[in-house]
């Protein structure tokens, strides 16, 4: 756990964080899990009385919570929302891990471990995955409950979710072209685009060498959320700060393209609240850290010729609004590009249900945000919606397909590279 | 402690019994807690019935439930037993521009319900601060307010009829059109301690064609009081009319700086009409605030100006929340005038515990709110602070205000209502809980002192002057009869008493209370006995420059409270004092503009006939400026029977010796 949080009104100890809510209920209609169920422990207010009661020992049954606990989407939309911005994710999290009191699910904590000692294994396992999907071999597990026998219903849904898995991962492409010197940017690869959409990589470096000029594509760690949400905390440190050494030395922005993954390199800060030195480094680090849709000036942007024509409208991330507090940035650049046909979805930023894990885990109440989120895009008849984080890609590329396959779904950077000359 | 197994078998929807389920359906926006035993979340009246005849059938509490945002312990179940969410009954089920009414069920959010509304060129006007989550469920039982109740009233105001699940699980429909009593009225406000609302038709409103926000500051509290009596003396009905002290202020300003002048208090005024009216009150309230010296005057007339104003007022809130984890918004009201005494008695106060009040009002109606922080983990400052709380609410019925405006009673004040009224008056109202509820299933223990447990001082409103002679004559001959368990028959003028009424009993007539008891200048009410004719009233009322909002026909005053020909009479009536069959007194509802303290007697009782009680006197509301009136009235219906009729006799009237001729189907 890390016991101590660093909220909007300071260093906080999980007690205290959780203490601040005073359960004025304003976060209520902001939180997509109570509006869809109407059930108090599936808002922000019950959660973080929920996490307040495990902190004080007063559940005689913890493990009543579990659900609670497990079907947050970490969208902080709540936060965003709450008159003292209390850090309900954050709390969330530390009450999943005081549920699992250490011992996370051996999958993820295979994987955390992994991502820590042995990353190319990590890195061959998933490229194995990907294969068996393309091979067509995850519905025969699935078929024969393969994977719900090792306790892994969950993955197997996510398995079947998964759209069209790549041939070869990002990193394996950029090993093959010459490697990238430029000072303009440092670019960071995350998981998700690195192993489920290295197209959206690909665009992003072709549009940052267009706009910014040139930069670097380090081989590095994963950024530790996986281990951060699903695995250890001591794990989540150790990624941390080898990212952090992996980029330091250098004054240029730190640039990802999947909004999860880049707000949790801005909350590095947190990992070392009572580490002093490192505290620093992460302090030093965070001030170049940008998601790809912020650091786009729409005049820095080639006026190129879109080829498509249709409404164009943008889906934000939770973790780019809410996490990062990114809204306007991308606006400026789909409408300096899209002008006209750019539309804004009437729903408020409402999470698409994808949310890393969620729809793996909680398929149902994923289906209901999903079919929510495709509705608002319906609504503005767009042909084109564009996203910032791989797992909403995921999610939208899924329920477009299903629901309303008259639009396509592209990563912000994917579009704009559209725009550029050829 | 229960076992569901057989309401299982008959309610079919979700049924939460988890602990962690339970633990967050034990606490709403106030510092109680208890635990349900279970939470049923609803999604139809039927189940709501299934529910409330289960625990009529074993005995078992409930509490009906919306967003949980009240902040007087209201939807806590003190008791145990079951929650019964209503937030999935949340359809819009039409809305009638033609009528100008809705029909909303009661899980509709309020702010969901004006959204619908604003393309219609609509709104609904209960708008409490939490109005972007509230339900208009929870709305109804707490008779919610808001800032635009100055000009509009609260829920009950706008509350035409309803449907509600009783606690003995038969689902009935009350309306303004009742004939009876307005039982309507009484479970408005009631905190569902009498019944279960699951569908409401409201009363919708046209947004008018141009709203003007002003700011004005002044350099002293006083200074800015006046201005506000100035204003509402002029006859001017502002849409809304704010007040923020120094402290408000200045932590809105630490927190999210957004202009507020460092004044000692801030002025918000809305108004609003048609460009010509809004023009000429503009500059009225302008000419008013500069005799009171007002510093800086501030106009906003479009939308994203209004939001910035506002900003500041709305942000108050968020800025004391991040100060410490909880805070206590405490919610009282005084009769206007009393503003800058109420002011000093809170700085004293607030000294005496040493804690550091931030004043809000809404001081066109008086209504308070200190709101004060606190960490409720810290023993000695919880007490401070409920301390402060409870100290300001005495000082409010002691200026002769109220101990809630719009936030209810709940478990919270329940004690305090015995400040408030007497214990005969609070016996009444446990009479009516018992004849509604007689298990005391229905949130039990709210809203007014379990036996036993009011406080020592006792009722510490001002005493009113002593009756006259005519009255206590009445009263004696009343009394006389009680005694003798006679039957009794009053009635006003007679006018629309049956000629045959006189052969062979005693009638009394209220005829003889004849005296304007007393006009309040500057809260712009007046209170008279029953037997004062409108006639009477309008011409002395005329030669002050106030106006009261009463018919202008034949008959008493009593007499049209009592058979209610005219509906819009309720908004205009707010306290009364009854004489009961027995020959006790009771006063009801508050000489204040703003207060929902207690079951809505006053609004019951219109159209009662006099079988309840008899109405000695009335306070009503005025108006700086002339009204609109109607000279003629259709026939008044007398009431007809119906079992919750016949259950408020048996509360109010045990033997049913009040005017019984007047009811029709009696023996049905």
């Amino acid at each position: 756990m890390l016991e101590r949080l660093l909220t909007e009104l300071g260093e906080r100890s999980d007690y205290d964080a959780a203490s601040q809510c005073s359960r004025c209920g304003y976060c209520e209609q902001a939180c997509p899990t109570y509006v869809a169920t109407g059930r108090e422990a599936m808002s922000p207010r019950g959660r973080n009385q929920i996490v307040r009661s495990l902190l004080e020992g007063k559940l005689s049954d913890p493990s009543s919570a579990e659900e609670a606990l497990s079907s947050c989407l970490l969208c902080s939309a709540c936060t965003t929302v709450c008159p003292a911005s209390v850090p309900t994710a954050d709390l969330v999290l530390e009450g999943r891990r005081m549920l699992r009191e250490g011992k996370p699910h051996w999958i993820a904590a295979l994987a955390s471990r992994l991502l820590v000692e042995n990353p190319a294994l990590f890195e061959a396992l998933i490229r194995w995955g990907n294969r068996f999907k393309r091979w067509g071999l995850a519905g025969l597990a699935a078929r024969f409950k393969i994977l719900r026998v090792l306790g892994l219903p969950a993955m197997e849904t996510a398995i079947l979710h998964m759209g069209e898995t790549p041939s070869q991962t990002l990193r394996e492409i950029l090993r093959e072209q010459p490697e990238r010197k430029g000072g303009a940017w440092a670019y960071f690869t995350t998981c998700g685009t690195n192993f489920l959409f290295p197209q959206v990589g690909k665009s992003t470096l072709h549009v940052l060498e267009s706009s910014l000029g040139e930069g670097t594509a380090p081989e590095h760690p994963c950024c530790g959320l996986l281990s951060f949400n699903y695995g250890s905390v001591e794990d989540a440190r150790t990624l941390a700060r080898r990212t952090i050494e992996k980029f330091e030395g250098s004054d240029c922005p730190v640039v990802g393209d999947c909004s999860s993954c880049v707000a949790f390199l801005k909350s590095y800060p947190q990992l070392f609240l009572s580490e002093g030195e490192w505290k620093k480094r992460a302090e030093a680090f965070v001030t170049r850290v940008r998601d790809f849709s912020e650091c786009l000036d729409p005049k820095d942007l080639p006026t190129g010729t879109v080829s498509e024509t249709g409404t164009v409208t943008l889906h934000d991330a939770c973790r780019a609004r809410n996490g990062q507090g990114i809204i306007d940035e991308p606006r400026a650049v789909m409408r300096s590009l899209g002008g006209d046909r750019c539309r804004e979805l009437g729903d408020g930023g409402e999470c698409c249900g994808g949310a890393g894990a969620f729809s793996a885990m909680h398929p149902e109440l994923s289906d209901v945000l999903l079919r929510k989120k495709i509705g608002a895009i319906a609504d503005t008849q767009a042909s084109m919606v564009l996203a910032t984080s791989t797992s909403c890609l995921l999610q939208l590329v899924r329920g477009l397909k299903v629901y309303y396959p008259e639009c396509r779904v592209l990563h912000l950077s994917q579009w704009i590279e559209n725009s550029l000359p050829k | 402690m229960n076992d569901f197994d057989t309401l299982r078998a008959s309610f079919q929807g979700e049924l939460l019994t988890g602990e962690a389920d339970l633990i967050t359906y034990a606490y709403d926006a106030a510092p109680d807690r208890a635990r349900p035993d279970a939470v049923a979340i609803v999604s139809s009246v039927e189940e709501v019935r299934a529910i409330v005849s289960w625990c009529a059938n074993n005995k078992v509490p409930y509490v009906a439930r919306g967003a949980g945002t009240n902040l007087s312990g209201g939807c806590i179940p003190l008791r145990g037993g079951i929650v019964i969410s209503l937030v999935k009954l949340n359809r819009i089920i039409s809305i009638d521009t033609a009528k100008e009414e809705a029909v909303v069920e009661p899980g509709v959010i309020n702010l969901h319900l004006q959204n619908a509304l604003a393309p219609l060129g609509r709104f609904y006007a209960p708008d409490p601060a939490s109005f972007k989550i509230c339900t208009i469920g929870g709305n109804i039982a707490e008779n919610a307010g808001g800032p635009r109740c100055l000009k509009y009233g609260t829920t009950t105001n706008h509350i035409l009829s309803l449907d509600a699940v009783m606690p003995d699980g038969n689902l009935e429909h009350f309306s303004l059109e009742d004939r009876g009593p307005r039982i309507v009225s009484l479970l408005v406000g009631a905190e569902g301690t009498l019944g279960i609302v699951t569908r409401s038709t409201i009363r919708i409103l046209k947004i008018p064609d141009s709203i003007t926000t002003i700011l004005a500051s002044f350099n002293s509290i006083d200074a800015a009081m006046s201005c506000v009596s100035d204003i509402i003396a002029s006859g001017i009905v502002p849409r809304v009319l704010e007040a923020m002290d120094r402290m408000t202020i200045d932590s809105i300003e630490d927190y999210s700086p957004c202009g507020l002048p460092r004044a000692e208090m801030v002025l918000l005024i809305e108004v609003e009409g048609d460009a010509a009216r809004v023009e000429r009150e503009l500059e009225q309230v302008r000419s008013i605030a500069m005799k009171h010296k007002a510093g800086e005057f501030r106009l906003a007339t479009d939308e994203a100006e209004r939001a910035r104003l506002w900003e500041g007022r709305r942000s108050a809130y968020a800025a004391l929340s991040r100060l410490a984890p909880n805070v206590l918004v405490e919610d009282g009201v005084v009769p206007r005038d009393k503003l800058p005494e109420a002011a000093r008695r809170i700085r004293v106060i607030a000294k005496k515990y040493d804690v550091e009040p931030a004043l809000l009002f809404h001081a066109g109606d008086g209504n308070l709110h200190p709101n004060a922080v606190y960490d409720e983990r810290d023993a000695d400052w919880t007490r401070r602070v409920k301390s402060l709380g409870s100290e300001i609410l005495k000082m409010c019925v002691e200026l002769g205000g109220s101990i809630s405006g719009e936030h209810g009673i709940g478990v919270d004040k329940r004690r305090a209502m015995g400040w408030l009224f007497s214990p005969e008056t609070l016996t009444l109202f446990r009479r009516i809980k018992r004849a509604f509820d007689p298990d005391n299933l229905s949130n039990p223990d709210k809203l007014f002192p379990l036996e036993g447990e009011a406080p020592s001082e006792g009722v510490l409103r001002p005493k009113p002057p002593p009756p006259s002679d005519a009255q206590t004559a009445f009263i004696e001959r009343v009394r006389e009869k009680a005694n003798r368990k006679e039957p009794l028959t009053i009635i006003g003028s007679g006018s629309k008493a049956p000629k045959t009424l006189r052969d062979g009993q005693e009638v009394l007539s209220t005829k003889v209370l004849d005296q304007i008891i007393e006009l309040d200048h500057a809260n712009l009410l007046v209170t008279v006995e029953a037997g004062v004719t409108p006639r009477t009233l309008h011409l002395t009322l005329e030669a002050e420059g106030f106006y009261a909002p009463i018919p202008l026909v034949p008959g008493t005053i009593g007499g049209l409270l009592a058979t209610n020909p005219w509906s819009p009479l309720r908004d205009g009536v707010i306290a009364m004092k009854v004489l009961l069959a027995n020959g006790e007194l009771i006063e009801v509802g508050s000489k204040v503009v703003k207060s929902v303290a207690g079951y809505d007697v006053p609004r019951m009782l219109l159209g009662s006939w006099g079988t309840l009680g008899i109405i000695l006197e009335a306070t009503f509301k005025l108006s700086a400026t002339r009204l609109e009136i109607p000279t003629e009235l259709p026939l008044a219906l007398t009431p007809k029977s119906n079992p919750w009729f016949k259950r408020l006799q048996d509360a109010f009237d045990p033997d049913h010796r009040l005017n019984t001729w007047a009811i029709e189907d009696k023996d049905a």
